[in-house]
């Protein structure tokens, strides 16, 4: 009975997961959206670099045997961009929770997961306004073009302890939706009636994932994943599309040269370009194969309420897939971000609660066109 | 803290702290959608495949005024029918007072409209048969509006433009024993120049004109007095020349007793069977100069029919579901008209089942002088065109 509360929470987590990501851009309107970081607080306070090695993190099905018993876990993600498109500067705002979790070890050697995390983040909202003449007598027209949803990636992994090494495999279904208006109105003009155009799309695809990790020397595990992807199909009530989505590879190490002092680090790679084709016959520019890497560090310096609470930091870059300006004629500019990541975690409820806090600051750029961004992130764990 | 409480108070941070704001000032082509909203325009010059106009919508009687007129266009005298007067009232629980000397009578009207630009106006008050009834004509009338039948004849201020007016007319109207206190009364108007004048008819939410008796009992109660008040049993007026029917292939309008156009539109699939029209501007072209007041500006509405009756038609009755402009008087020449709305409720499931049929009106109906005539489909060129403006598909692509 006293895991009950977990479980409910974790199962209200997982119904309420938004099909959104942790972190909206501007740059989300190309592509297939803006390619998501499905990080708890801890890996997002370490720039990403503990991702492969975070059991709250979905990144490798093995790090799941971090857990010894039972645990819930969820992350929210709220994020400030602020973007300066020539034309007007816009501050925008989002909140998210990139990943909710359930997991339970059954046995001493393997452990069961339900994740779901943000895969495909497919919310925008772009306002122009334009003069056009219908009639020959210039009308004012604005028009707002708005995407809400996403994809969300629903994973059901397996962790298996052995000496020295512990395996780990993860089923994924990809599922989301997106609803995409477009409303124009004649703000200056009441003989023009507005309009308004809407299409939703369903996302479903599968995906499957094994990752290992390995205790190689004292103090120092390294780890690997590679996630296979099937084709993400797009349909709407009377269309569809398919394209297929890239084979991920991550690779990564963490190091304790202390005691209470973390090193930690990730590369990671997805192959991308494989959507091009599909890019291209929907209208789009090509798409390009991307590396990430991201490295942190923790310390446990400071004491909370007589825990042990460690503080991090870290950096991350990565190079997203879709480019920005591009057509299938014209190349795009290529998208990159890098973020400097803080915080700090503390346990609570004698242990058996984990509160994460972090907190990222960064840019993307495309070409001349820049974003920043600072996103807050808040887990909880509970361990009951 | 409890791990249920450090769920609680993670989850209300994180909820009071959600918000969305997404939108960006679009800097085209790198950050906007890949689909454009494109507007067409066509002007579809056969889409009135029927038409036809009658006259009786609201009758003189039902009309919301009474007027009176001395357009050399439109002769009009008001005829008023009032309740029957008592002769007999209880001033207590054992007395009974019977009417005796009248001190005065009074005559109110409620002003509704007049040419500010006339002045010197005058109300001249003649005795009508008791029993009148609708079936007066102007002609039948003329008779009675002669010095014999003349009871009064009362100033109108220039001052007033509007509201109630009062005037202290002939102490000496007398109720003869035969019609058994009942009075009827006709109001002509004087005036140094043509116009119009309207007041309270009693219909549609109007004040109607009134008549007071004041008068003293009989002795031995001679000390008491009572203001008898009657509102009419009949108010109208009749005009000359009689109001008919509309000629053949004209859209008439307007006027009392009101006329309304009707028109069938053929439109293609495409324009009715989707929310993507912006504006639709039926086009029209008067044969006359509008009618109405001086200097006034009235409201022509079209309206979808729910279910085709012919002339008894009935109408959608919201209003967000219907075209409006306003008409001058005098105006003459083209009339644009939009009317989107209506042609996007044909495009809904509940406007899908109705028929392609507008009827055109003027607005409030019965309660304005305005009138206004349109060609028909019959004038060929000149006659009703729709102009639509709609958006192409929009291409949202996938994936």
């Amino acid at each position: 009975m006293r895991r009950l509360p977990v479980v409910l929470a974790a199962a209200a987590g997982l119904a309420a997961a938004p099909p959104a990501a942790a972190q909206d851009s501007v740059f989300g309107i190309r592509g297939l959206g803006f390619l998501d970081r499905s990080v708890s607080g801890k890996s997002a306070a370490l720039g990403g670099g503990f991702a492969l090695f975070d059991a709250e993190s979905a990144l490798n099905p093995a790090s799941l045997s971090a857990w010894r018993g039972t645990a819930g876990w969820a992350v929210a993600a709220g994020s400030n961009h602020s973007f300066d498109a020539g034309s007007g500067s816009s501050s925008l705002s989002a909140t998210r929770f990139p990943v909710v979790g359930f997991a339970s070890a059954v046995g001493p050697r393997v452990v069961v997961a339900v994740t779901a995390s943000d895969y495909l983040d497919r919310n925008w909202s772009v306002q122009q306004t334009d003069t056009v003449s219908p009639r020959g007598t210039p009308v004012v027209a604005s028009d707002q073009t708005k995407s809400v949803g996403g994809v969300t990636d629903i994973r059901a992994a397996l962790a298996y302890r052995l000496t020295g090494i512990t395996l780990g495999v993860g089923l994924h279904a990809l599922t989301g939706s997106t609803e995409t208006t477009v409303n124009r109105t004649f703000p200056n003009d009441s003989a023009y009636l507005a309009f308004t155009q809407q299409l939703v799309t369903n996302y479903s695809g599968v995906g499957i994932s094994f990752g290992a990790l390995v205790s190689a020397a004292r103090r120092f595990v390294a780890g690997a994943s590679v996630r296979f992807n099937g084709r993400l199909r797009a349909s709407t009530a009377d269309t569809a599309a398919s394209v297929p989505l890239p084979l991920e590879v991550n690779a990564g190490a963490y190091y304790q040269p202390v005691a209470g002092v973390l090193v930690t680090g990730t590369v990671g790679y997805a192959g991308w370009s494989t959507a091009s084709d599909a890019l291209v016959a929907a209208g789009q520019a090509r798409s390009r194969n991307v590396w990430s890497v991201g490295f942190g560090v923790e310390a446990a310096m400071l004491r909370i309420g007589g825990n042990l609470a460690p503080l991090r930091v870290g950096y991350r870059w990565r190079q997203l897939p879709f480019p920005i300006g591009g057509s299938p004629a014209i190349e795009g500019s290529p998208l990159s971000e890098h973020a400097l990541a803080g915080g700090l975690g503390f346990d609570t409820a004698g242990g058996r609660a984990t509160v994460d806090l972090g907190i990222e600051s960064g840019s993307r750029t495309a070409g001349a066109l820049s974003e920043t961004f600072t996103t807050a992130y808040l887990g909880l764990t509970i361990r009951p | 803290m409890s791990a249920w409480r450090s769920a609680v108070v993670v989850g209300l941070i994180a909820i009071a702290g959600c918000r969305e704001q997404l939108t960006t000032p679009g800097r085209c082509p790198e950050l906007c959608p890949r689909g454009n909203v494109q507007l067409a325009d066509t002007l579809l010059a056969a889409m009135d495949v029927s038409d036809t106009s009658v006259r009786g919508y609201v009758l003189v009687r039902e009309a919301s005024y009474l007027m009176a007129s001395t357009l050399d266009s439109l002769k009009s005298v008001m005829l008023i029918r009032f309740l029957k007067r008592d002769s007999v009232w209880y001033p207590d629980a054992t007395d009974t007072a019977y009417a005796g000397q009248q001190d005065s009578v009074v005559l109110s009207v409620v002003i509704a409209q007049r040419d500010t630009a006339v002045k010197q106006l005058r109300l001249a008050i003649y005795r009508l048969p008791a029993l009148l009834d609708t079936a007066a004509t102007y002609a039948s009338m003329q008779p009675y509006f002669t010095d014999p039948f003349l009871v009064d004849t009362v100033t109108l201020a220039d001052t007033v433009q509007s509201g109630t007016v009062t005037f202290r007319i002939a102490d000496s109207l007398v109720i003869p024993a035969g019609d058994s206190g009942v009075v009827s009364l006709g109001v002509a108007l004087v005036s140094p120049q043509q116009t119009v004048l309207t007041v309270g008819s009693g219909n549609l939410g109007t004040t109607p004109p009134n008549l007071a008796y004041f008068v003293h009992a009989r002795a031995p109660l001679d000390s008491i007095s009572k203001a008898f008040q009657e509102p009419p049993f009949v108010s109208l007026f009749v005009m000359s020349p009689p109001p008919g029917q509309p000629p053949a292939g004209v859209l008439a309008l307007g006027g009392i007793p009101t006329a309304r156009a009707t028109m069938r539109l053929s439109l293609p699939k495409v324009v009715v069977d989707s929310n993507n029209i912006v504006r639709a501007t039926l086009l029209l072209n008067t044969t006359a100069p509008a009618g109405g007041f001086a200097r006034d500006t009235f409201t022509v509405i079209a309206q979808p029919v729910v279910r085709d009756y012919g002339i008894k038609s009935v109408l959608w009755p919201d209003s967000a579901v219907s075209g409006a402009v306003r008409i001058a008087q005098g105006q003459s020449g083209p009339v644009e008209l939009d009317i989107a709305p209506i042609l996007r409720f044909w495009g809904t499931t509940v406007g899908d089942s109705t028929p392609r049929l507008i009827v055109l009106r003027v607005y409030p109906e019965g309660s304005i002088l305005g009138s206004v005539s349109f060609a028909g489909r019959a004038a060929g060129a000149a006659g009703p065109q729709l102009r639509v403006t709609y958006v192409k598909p929009y291409q949202f692509g996938l994936p």
